[in-house]
């Protein structure tokens, strides 16, 4: 019996440890987007600091990079250039959106007009297209194929490299 | 015009509830809005939190009530975008079913164990008598012979 309840007892602290380990590798704020593999939700936002919207099924038919970003959110500072060279060099071939979130417009502008703008911003007012993403914190990117499918997420900044790979194996750029 | 708004807020399916108003309205709100989890939090509900992201689901929440969605209409729908992450109470379905299971599979096996070892307590004999047990049967074996 007390042979038995060694073993259990071994058999269960191996199984405990063994989860506790394979979850020192997971960053626990990542979170798998469920929109993966599924058609990127809709919307039509008002552009900054103009009185038109645009509709994310106008660049259907095109890839596309759709960035979640905030001018009060640093990271979205150091990515802005990525974003921007990117957009400038891939021209026509894919099409990148910034959808900014919990923002002033008028900081979006001076933002904009400071920084650069090589791609249309559009403003989340209410935040439901944040919602609607899944957006829990920006800066957060999704990459949407040619037939309107989610096909990847990043959470964080993007560094030059890893846009280049997102678009290399996700958008075939 | 209803279909483009309905797909643009990413509920394309009718609401199968009666939209609620006053009272209802904000009781319900509550309700659902507490077992939703704020993604920018640590452990907290929409209903909790004062964080704009939490605001402004708890609002997306309030909206889709008074237009007739269900709990379990809404609950899919932020899902759909967030995953399982977002329910604070975990469904009972797939490895999320551990979650509830293993409890009370622990508290069984404890229970059955200690019944176990109550068992074997009250059938074992008392040691004493174990003991005078294996005495007289050497006696007897001894005497076998001798009361022939």
């Amino acid at each position: 019996m007390n042979r038995t309840v060694l073993l259990a007892g071994t058999i269960l602290t191996a199984a405990l440890v063994g989860i506790l380990f394979l979850g020192l590798g997971h960053d626990p704020k990542h979170i798998d987007s469920p929109l993966i593999g599924n058609p990127a939700p809709p919307f039509e936002l008002k552009v900054a600091g103009g009185n038109e919207t645009i509709a994310l099924a106008k660049f259907r038919g095109k890839p596309m990079v759709v960035n979640f970003w905030a001018t009060w959110c640093r990271p979205c500072w150091e990515e802005h250039p990525t974003l921007t060279a990117a957009s400038n060099e891939l021209g026509g071939r894919v099409q990148f959106l910034g959808v900014v979130f919990q923002d002033d417009e008028s900081k979006i502008l001076g933002f904009l007009q400071q920084r650069g703008a090589a791609y249309p911003t559009v403003v989340d007012d209410r935040g439901k297209t944040a919602i609607a993403y899944g957006v829990g914190g920006v800066p957060e990117t999704f990459f949407i194929d040619a037939n309107g499918v989610v096909v990847a997420k990043h959470d964080g900044p993007l560094s030059p490299e890893q846009l280049q790979s997102y678009l290399a194996k996700d958008l075939g750029q | 015009m209803i279909i483009t708004l309905l797909l643009l807020i990413g509920l394309a399916e009718a609401p199968q509830g009666t939209p609620l108003q006053g009272a209802a309205l904000e009781r319900r709100t509550h309700e659902i809005a507490a077992e939703i989890r704020c993604p920018v939090c640590q452990g907290l509900s929409i209903d909790d939190s004062p964080s704009e992201m939490a605001v402004n689901m708890k609002a997306e929440v309030r909206d889709l009530v008074a237009r007739g969605y269900t709990r379990d209409q809404i609950n899919a729908y932020f899902e759909r975008s967030y995953g399982q992450f977002v329910r604070l109470r975990p469904e009972f379905r797939g490895v999320n079913a551990l979650v509830w299971i293993l409890p009370i599979a622990a508290l069984a096996a404890g229970v059955f164990f200690v019944l176990l070892t109550f068992r074997k307590l009250k059938n074992a004999p008392p040691k004493k008598q174990q003991r005078d047990d294996l005495y007289l049967a050497r006696v007897r074996e001894l005497t076998k012979g001798a009361s022939r």
